[in-house]
């Protein structure tokens, strides 16, 4: 197979663990993997949040001010600037009365095209079900 | 889809675990996971043991914390790391760890 | 025989996350099969060199060091994780690797089987 999918499921609450930090610089490392691979081989990231994890997305992140760490909310936007495919399971963010207005959707300010999308959960376990390889946070 | 989901602790993977939908889901209690093999609370056992009909515990981890294989939920088999192995190889097309 | 790549993110002692993993690659390598074992976060402390073997605490150096004579083993750390942590390439484990993400993911690419242990 040429072209592999990896899942990059998040569940994991943002800053006091790493975790779903280095899920999205993971995914965003499929931007120089070609170098290891043969010719016309490639990974095709999905990044996905589910349960707590769709709290990463939420807007206004001040991690830099307070603790000096780049924001997951900078790592999420350079993500959707580099046309990651990127999605929020909607029953989670429905469960928290959280509305797409509170949420990292875009990347517009940086230049980015890409926006996220509120899914349901049954199409992200569709992207789980296709993918070549599961990496939960 | 085949999935092999490794539990790995007693609170919280309810809500990740009622999601997963697979054809076959194989829940494989591992590290503190292994308590929903022993444990009941107000005399019920543990709701992940209703997930699915395909439940293990590594053994290993179950004796690490006091239990016997013999002693567990009769619904959850007792597995060693070589038999997971041979899961994660030959029975799940993916494994994931919650 | 497979290939498993392991990611393991766990700490090194403070969990037994990171014991779960080294064991499950023995129990692989014994069977004949290859494993690629990738740390980043605090799971690059595995990677230092010089750790003390405790009896109260879980030592996994010589495991370690078995897993790479087999030939069927190899490890590598992220290096920016490392660094972050100050783990210099001079504190590293003899037969550790080390790269930056990419390279787990290429490893997952050549992998039959992923299993990745995403933090403590």
């Amino acid at each position: 197979m040429a072209i592999k999918k990896f899942a990059f499921v998040v569940k994991s609450l943002p800053y006091k663990t790493e975790a779903s930090r280095l899920a999205l610089t993971h995914a965003i490392a499929s931007q120089t993997v070609e170098i290891y691979l043969e010719d016309g081989e490639n990974v095709e990231p999905v990044v996905a949040f589910i349960g707590d994890g769709v709290l990463n997305c939420l807007k206004n992140q001040k991690s830099m001010n307070t603790y000096g760490v780049t924001s997951n909310e900078q790592h999420l936007k350079n993500s959707l600037l580099l046309d990651l495919r990127v999605l929020i399971c909607k029953e989670d963010i429905d469960k928290f009365g959280i509305s797409e207005d509170a949420l990292i959707m875009d990347a517009e300010d940086i230049g980015g095209e890409t926006r996220a999308r509120v899914v349901p959960f049954s199409e992200i376990m569709q992207e789980m079900d296709s993918a070549s390889h599961l990496l939960f946070f | 889809m085949k999935l092999g989901v490794l539990v790995s602790d007693f609170r919280n993977m309810d809500d990740t675990l009622s999601k997963l939908r697979a054809d076959t889901l194989g829940i494989i209690l591992v590290s503190n996971g292994v308590y929903h093999a022993k444990m009941k609370e107000g005399g019920k056992p543990s709701s992940v043991l209703e997930k699915s009909p395909h439940l293990y515990a590594l053994s290993e981890d179950l004796q690490t914390r006091g239990f016997a294989d013999t002693d567990i939920d009769g619904r959850v088999k007792a597995i060693t790391y070589n038999d997971l192995v041979d899961m994660i190889f030959n029975e799940y097309e993916k494994v994931i760890w919650i | 025989m497979g290939k498993l790549t392991l990611g393991v993110f766990s700490s090194l002692v403070g969990s037994l996350s990171m014991d779960f993993a080294v064991k499950l690659s023995e129990a692989a390598v014994k069977k004949g099969h290859k494993v690629d074992f990738w740390v980043s976060g605090n799971g690059t402390m595995l990677s230092k060199k010089a750790q003390r073997a405790f009896k109260d605490y879980s030592a996994l150096e010589k495991k370690l060091q078995e897993l790479f004579a087999t030939g069927n083993f190899q490890a590598t750390a992220c290096e920016a994780c490392a660094e972050a942590r100050g783990y210099r390439k001079e504190d590293t484990m003899e037969g550790w690797q080390r790269h930056s993400m990419d390279w787990y993911l290429a490893s997952c690419f050549s992998a039959d089987k992923v299993l990745h242990i995403g933090g403590d």
